[in-house]
């Protein structure tokens, strides 16, 4: 996945202990409009195994997951 | 509301009637000793908040639809319809009582709010009332279990990366992993938070102790059980009995989160493992030397909260007061019996709700932080993750002065190398 | 007049009790057949004699002592009350011997342990009518004390009645006359009950005694039988 993402908006959600992350994207999400594509940053490892689960339940789209760094990055595409 | 989805209701409503519920919604004899039991009354001295009248707005439901007098004489017990207004009235008085049970320590004959509420909380699901973030959570943690070959590869490469910390805080012996994960005939499997502040001080003491473990890839807690629904609840259990199965391991430990350490002992009763807090665990190590605590980490008074789940609905008070008795020799405690401790103000969901309910979980343990400030301490432990946060927020609030902490960390950070 | 007392001390007795047993086998089997909750609903910390201390906390109400002391005395003074008086009346068919282990005639106190038990209930009653404990209550808890107050009140100053007589009306024997015909299923009231001057107290006391059986079953009344079990659920 090389081409590059479009982001309209960013959540920096670094540091934040769990269930936070999903709470936030899950409200940050509904400001951009569907099919647009949100950036989430997060140290929290759990939000690993969080958000491709809840990009599942939810029904929207995790376009990309960049783990190189210390802060993990998720590329969302919000589908609902 | 039509007949239709009523009868959807009130079908929810019937499959709760088991013979514990029946006699709670039978007895209520509205004497009122519950009065004072309630933080949020004690706090804000509001009526509704008064535990049985919390259990009045359902038991008048009930009265209605399953008892004859409803129908041949309902003015008596003022039986109420089931219609909007009662979904209100219901969300209202579930969605502000935490569960702590500090009530059914007064009532004379024990009636259980919180399980009164739980028929609440399933008709608010029923009728698509429930706070929906809650469900939300719940359904992605379902959503964890059904698919954890999506994520176990890059979930146990984000691990990794934690155990350099885990290392700094106890020098591991070469060849041994930090974080060991998925490893079949562990004697515990340990089921963290997700979140590095719940993994890294508990992995350090494990290590410590020699421990033979490993790290679940499931999150302790259960959105299940806050919002009420049975089923929800059972999923996100499952797969961590399924994990502890397929791993063969002989005990399960529960991070500092009250409603998953009380769920998985009342639910997991019988299973071929043994249930215990991360603070029962750490107990036994410092009690069969496996583990020595410097004391001298530790300046000032300190007390202890005890999280309502783990405490008075758990049985967990003797473990974390002689862990503390290792790590200082002013401890003072809050409550003059546990079992009358407080709740924090933020169980039963309210704090996974977050800002939405910040106003109403400050306003309502007001008690709480009185408690806190006379002791006078400068250190505040506890033992929960859902605590740990609203304890944080009325330390803000109230301007308490007060460093709250876990248990768990302050073990890992006195570990003696 | 003669119809209506036979109506209220026969035919209505009849109907209530049967209402009033009836009434409570089925819904406590009922009740009790449902099944069982599957998880725990103990609190901590654990004491060891489980029974003991369910048993303890159902007719001792250690939290009422600790949490509203007032309330707790009347509230053990009341239910006293109510057992020496159910005493009294089991005494009205028979002597039993295990119940003169302190020795005194039929009805401990002479109609002084009845007009304490309305003292209690006139206190419940007014604790009912102010804040909180106002709001919590229902019309079902009001009723009830107002009718152990009218059955009390009736049954117990009988005794003072009959001293307007010099204890020449109405003694033990019309009573146990009265019961055993009741009991034997030949109801007739004695002449002796019927032509007292003071029998219209009786009736009275018969009649509210009445309604209040027949609302038992049904009403709040049954915590009597389900705080055992209720208190047993919590001790684990
Ligand atoms: S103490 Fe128990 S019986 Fe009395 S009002 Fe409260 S819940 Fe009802
Ligand atoms: S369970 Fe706790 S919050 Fe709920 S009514 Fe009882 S005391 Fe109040």
């Amino acid at each position: 996945m090389n081409e590059e993402i479009k982001v309209d908006k960013t959540l920096d959600l670094k540091g934040l202990p769990c269930p936070m992350p999903i709470l936030k994207t899950s409200r940050g999400i509904k400001e951009v409009e569907i099919g647009q594509v949100i950036e989430v940053l997060s140290t929290d490892p759990g939000s690993l195994a969080d958000f491709p689960s809840w990009t599942r339940s939810s029904g929207n789209e995790l376009l990309k997951t960049d783990q190189s760094g210390e802060v993990t990055k998720f590329y969302i595409k919000r589908l609902v | 509301m039509d007949q239709n989805t009523r009868n959807d209701l009130l079908q929810l409503f019937r499959e709760k009637l088991n013979s514990a519920m029946t006699y709670y919604l039978e007895t209520c004899t509205r004497c009122g000793i519950c009065t004072e039991a309630c933080h949020v009354y004690a706090s804000m001295g509001q009526v509704k908040h008064i535990s049985a009248y919390r259990h009045e707005i359902v038991r008048r439901i009930y009265k209605k639809y399953f008892k004859a007098r409803g129908k041949v004489w309902p003015s008596v017990g003022e039986a109420k319809e089931l219609n909007e207004t009662a979904l209100e009235e219901l969300y209202e008085s579930a969605y502000s009582c935490t569960g702590c049970r500090r009530c059914m320590v007064y009532c004379p004959f024990g009636i259980d709010t919180q399980m009164i509420m739980s028929i609440a909380k399933l008709l608010l699901i029923g009728a698509h009332s429930e706070p929906e973030i809650l469900t939300l959570l719940a359904d992605t943690s379902i959503e964890k279990g059904k698919s954890l070959d999506l994520f176990k590869e890059s979930f146990m490469e984000g691990v990794k990366k934690l155990e350099k910390d885990v290392v700094k805080k106890w020098k591991m012996e070469a060849g041994e992993t930090a974080i060991p994960m998925d490893v079949v005939g562990a004697d515990l499997l340990f089921v963290a938070l997700a979140g590095a502040h719940s993994i890294i001080p508990t992995a350090a003491v494990f290590n410590a102790a020699g421990e033979h473990w490993t790290l679940s890839f499931f999150e302790a807690v259960n959105f299940g059980a806050f919002v009420g629904d049975p089923t929800r609840t059972q999923l996100i259990l499952d797969r961590i009995l399924n994990e502890a199965k397929r791993l063969k391991v002989k005990e399960v430990c529960i991070c500092e989160c009250g409603t998953a350490f009380r769920v998985m002992k009342q639910l997991a009763a019988d299973q071929p493992f043994k249930v215990s807090s991360i603070t029962e665990v750490h107990a036994r190590y410092i009690k069969s030397g496996r583990i020595k605590l410097d004391p001298s980490k530790l300046n000032g008074p300190v007390t202890y909260h005890d999280p309502c789940q783990i405490a008075r609905n758990g049985g967990v008070f003797d473990e974390p007061r002689y862990i503390l008795k290792h790590l200082t020799n002013d401890f003072r405690e809050m409550s003059p019996e546990p079992k009358y401790n407080w709740c924090c103000g933020g169980g039963g969901g309210l704090v996974a709700l977050g800002e939405d309910t910040l106003d109403f979980r400050m306003k309502s343990a007001r008690v709480k932080a009185d408690q806190i400030k006379t002791t006078g301490v400068t250190t505040l432990v506890t033992a929960c993750e859902n605590c740990h946060t609203q304890l944080n927020n009325l330390n803000d609030h109230y301007q308490l002065g007060v460093n709250v902490k876990f248990l768990t960390s302050m073990v890992a950070d006195a570990l003696m190398q | 007049m003669d119809a209506l007392y036979n109506f209220v001390l026969i035919y209505m007795v009849y109907f209530s009790v049967a209402v009033f047993l009836v009434g409570t086998t089925l819904r406590l089997v009922k009740i009790f057949r449902k099944p069982k909750q599957a998880t725990s609903l103990q609190i901590y910390p654990e004491k060891r004699a489980k029974w003991l201390g369910a048993i303890y906390d159902t007719f001792l109400f250690p939290s009422a002592r600790k949490h509203k002391p007032v309330l707790w005395v009347f509230l053990i003074v009341f239910h006293a009350c109510l057992l020496l008086l159910i005493i009294g009346h089991l005494e009205l068919f028979e002597e039993f011997k295990i119940f003169q282990l302190i020795p005194h005639e039929v009805f401990l106190g002479n109609g002084f342990l009845g007009l304490i038990f309305c003292v209690t209930l006139l206190y419940f009653l007014f604790r009912r009518l102010l804040s909180p404990v106002r709001e919590l209550s229902v019309p079902e808890d009001y009723y009830i004390l107002i009718l152990l107050f009218l059955i009390a009140i009736f049954g117990s100053q009988m005794d003072w009645a009959r001293s307007w007589y010099g204890y020449e009306e109405m003694v033990v024997g019309d009573y146990r006359t009265y019961l055993l015909n009741l009991l034997t299923l030949k109801p007739e009231v004695p002449y002796n009950v019927l032509i007292a001057g003071h029998s219209f107290m009786l009736v009275v006391h018969v009649f509210f005694a009445n309604l209040f059986l027949i609302f038992f079953p049904f009403s709040q009344s049954m915590h009597s039988f389900l705080s055992l079990p209720m208190n047993k659920l919590r001790r684990g």
